[in-house]
């Protein structure tokens, strides 16, 4: 690229401002992109005191974690986290169960109509989650599972099987066939190559699509308040909505608790950023 | 890996040391053995639900009586035509709709040009982006309300920093608006940043030097290169945003519970607050069906698409 660069006509002119225009494009991204929590983190240091104070502070004047501990102690936030995590932890594992054995027929066997299967895949991930709402309602209340992660768990892996289910189908097709070809004459099965050969080979794609699975779940905010809106069954975004009384909005706990929750998540995104990245869109553009 | 590299553009169909004739059969029925969770997950979750909301829609079923639902033909159609909320909650889904998606395409496009730059440490760019799409829509909304705070709302601070007096953003039905919207345009532009970075990294950069030959200066490059070949990005990031706009709820839900005076009620907050607050199953599902109407249509357009790349 140097030297292919080198070759062209200089642009003196250009030089200097581009360089400056190009770092304040970098800073404009990471504010927009990193301020709100990094505002949120601050408000969580600052005691109700300081908060109250106009003009407002921007640095806490004197950071301490009474908040992080109100926000524990207050509401079950401890319960909330588990909730959360729990509900999106089977939902991920049973959504890429599914997925896998539906991306699998799509990419190697034949299925008939095979084009409109694919269609309806996309349909139902465009299928807009409030029209659920009240027939999930009476269902679940019919059946007696509202409050429960099982309310939630079945809506959320349908809500993330046709993402997850393209995504591996054109990891599974970028697979050779002959690989799988190689252990059926071996004396493996269908089923065995799919187990032992393709999804150890696909584990990015299948990594991926777990990690789309688990956020969808995770975030989900409708259906999850309409189901479980018992305190103490609520997962962490509805949970957090407790905190605010009728006429008061206690911000600095607010705060606490929201960083509680952000931090997780910014932990995961710096350490699998590639991989969500790279899958992120596959489903999305694919589609 | 190279080994798997190498034999990649062999076909994708199978082709069995087996005679065919002895594999077909199984093979079938194994296709649709593992497809069958799927369809099962799928026709209680989103099929037979489907079939009861458009049916409960023409009862007058509510949960809170004792008494037996009736069947009210269109009644409930009839009177959500009718209904001043209903009218207002529409009006301000469509006004999501038309400022929030090409607001967040704006955002998202620009994001993406500029994550697309070669930054030598990437991962700070990509915490900008990600970290904004894996939030909860909830948490944004409370991040902003806390933004918009009249009293010791940042944005007001900085509003009084250039002289301008403060605004009580959410208590002004106007100014409310505005916030909820300018909450969604930046939750959503995160989305859309990392489908057009997608697109923006399957441009050969021959396309540019060939251009840069040519003469062609950065704003023509950008013209007649980037912009024709996201396009397909651009179009599925419209679609989906479009279909996301017409559901707003969760911001909001957290910013302005719908207020002040149902200035930020939607749609999706009507349906729920009939269903689940109210109990009025007949009236809260006539509202989805319409609500399910409008995104099948603009689903429709996708997947006329969708359909036809299958087949080719």
């Amino acid at each position: 690229m140097n030297t292919f660069s080198l070759a062209l006509p200089a642009r003196p002119f250009t030089r200097p401002y581009a360089g400056l225009l190009r770092w304040s494009a970098l800073a404009a991204v990471l504010l927009n992109g990193l301020f709100p929590a990094a505002w949120i983190l601050l408000t969580a240091f600052k005691n109700e005191a300081e908060l109250a104070q106009s003009p407002i502070t921007w640095l806490p004047a004197h950071p301490s974690l009474a908040n992080f501990v109100h926000a524990f102690r207050d509401q079950p936030l401890l319960q909330f986290i588990g909730n959360s995590a729990g509900v999106a932890a089977l939902s991920t594992a049973l959504t890429l169960l599914v997925a896998s054995g539906a991306a699998y027929a799509l990419a190697r066997l034949q299925v008939p109509r095979r084009g409109l299967v694919l269609a309806g895949m996309v349909a139902v991930a465009m299928f807009p989650p409030v029209a659920l709402l009240t027939p999930l309602f009476e269902i679940m209340r019919t059946l007696g599972l509202l409050n429960t992660w099982l309310a939630l768990i079945l809506p959320y892996v349908v809500l993330s099987l046709p993402v997850c289910t393209l995504t591996l189908v054109s990891f599974f097709q970028s697979l050779p066939p002959e690989l799988e070809h190689a252990a059926m004459v071996d004396g493996c099965t269908r089923l065995g190559a799919l187990w032992h050969i393709v999804l150890p080979l696909s584990a990015p794609g299948v990594f991926t699509a777990g990690l789309l699975a688990f956020v969808n779940a995770w975030d989900e905010f409708l259906l999850s308040l309409a189901l479980n809106s018992a305190p103490a069954h609520r997962t962490l975004p509805v949970g957090i909505q407790l905190y605010q009384g009728e006429f008061t909005f206690p911000w600095p706990v607010i705060s606490a608790a929201l960083v509680v929750a952000i931090v997780p998540l910014a932990v995961v995104i710096v350490l699998f950023q590639e991989r969500v990245i790279g899958g992120l869109t596959a489903g999305a553009t694919k589609g | 890996m190279t080994t798997l590299v190498l034999s990649h553009d062999t076909p994708t169909m199978p082709t069995p040391a087996h005679p065919r004739s002895a594999w077909s059969l199984s093979e079938r029925a194994l296709a649709c053995l593992l497809l069958a969770p799927a369809f099962v997950l799928l026709a209680l979750v989103v099929i037979y639900p489907v079939g009861r909301l458009v049916y409960a829609s023409l009862l007058d079923l509510r949960l809170s009586g004792g008494s037996d639902a009736h069947f009210v033909g269109l009644q409930n159609y009839a009177d959500l035509l009718n209904d001043a909320d209903v009218r207002h909650a529409a009006l301000n889904t469509l006004g999501y709709v038309v400022i929030t998606v090409p607001g967040a395409l704006l955002v998202g496009l620009a994001l993406a040009l500029v994550a697309n730059l070669a930054w030598r440490i990437k991962w700070p760019v990509r915490l900008a982006l990600l970290l904004p799409w894996a939030l909860p829509m909830s948490f944004s909304g409370l991040i902003f309300a806390w933004f918009f705070h009249t009293d010791f709302g940042v944005v007001n601070d900085l509003l009084c920093r250039f002289g301008v007096a403060p605004i009580s953003f959410l208590l002004s039905p106007t100014w409310a608006f505005v916030a909820v919207c300018l909450a969604s345009i930046w939750k959503a532009s995160s989305f859309v940043a990392l489908i057009v970075l997608a697109g923006l990294q399957t441009i050969p950069a021959e396309l540019y030097q060939a251009a840069r030959l040519d003469g062609a200066g950065r704003w023509a490059q950008f013209r007649h290169i980037t912009l024709p070949l996201l396009a397909p990005s651009l179009a599925v990031a419209a679609i989906f945003r479009t279909l996301a706009a017409l559901q707003t709820f969760d911001i909001p839900y957290a910013m302005t519970q719908g207020g002040p005076a149902r200035a930020t009620e939607t749609i999706a907050m009507l349906i729920q607050t009939n269903a689940i607050d109210y109990l009025d199953v007949g009236y809260a599902s006539a509202l989805a069906v319409m609500l399910f109407g409008v995104s099948l249509l603009v689903s429709l357009l996708h997947l006329r698409r969708v359909y036809r790349e299958a087949n080719a």
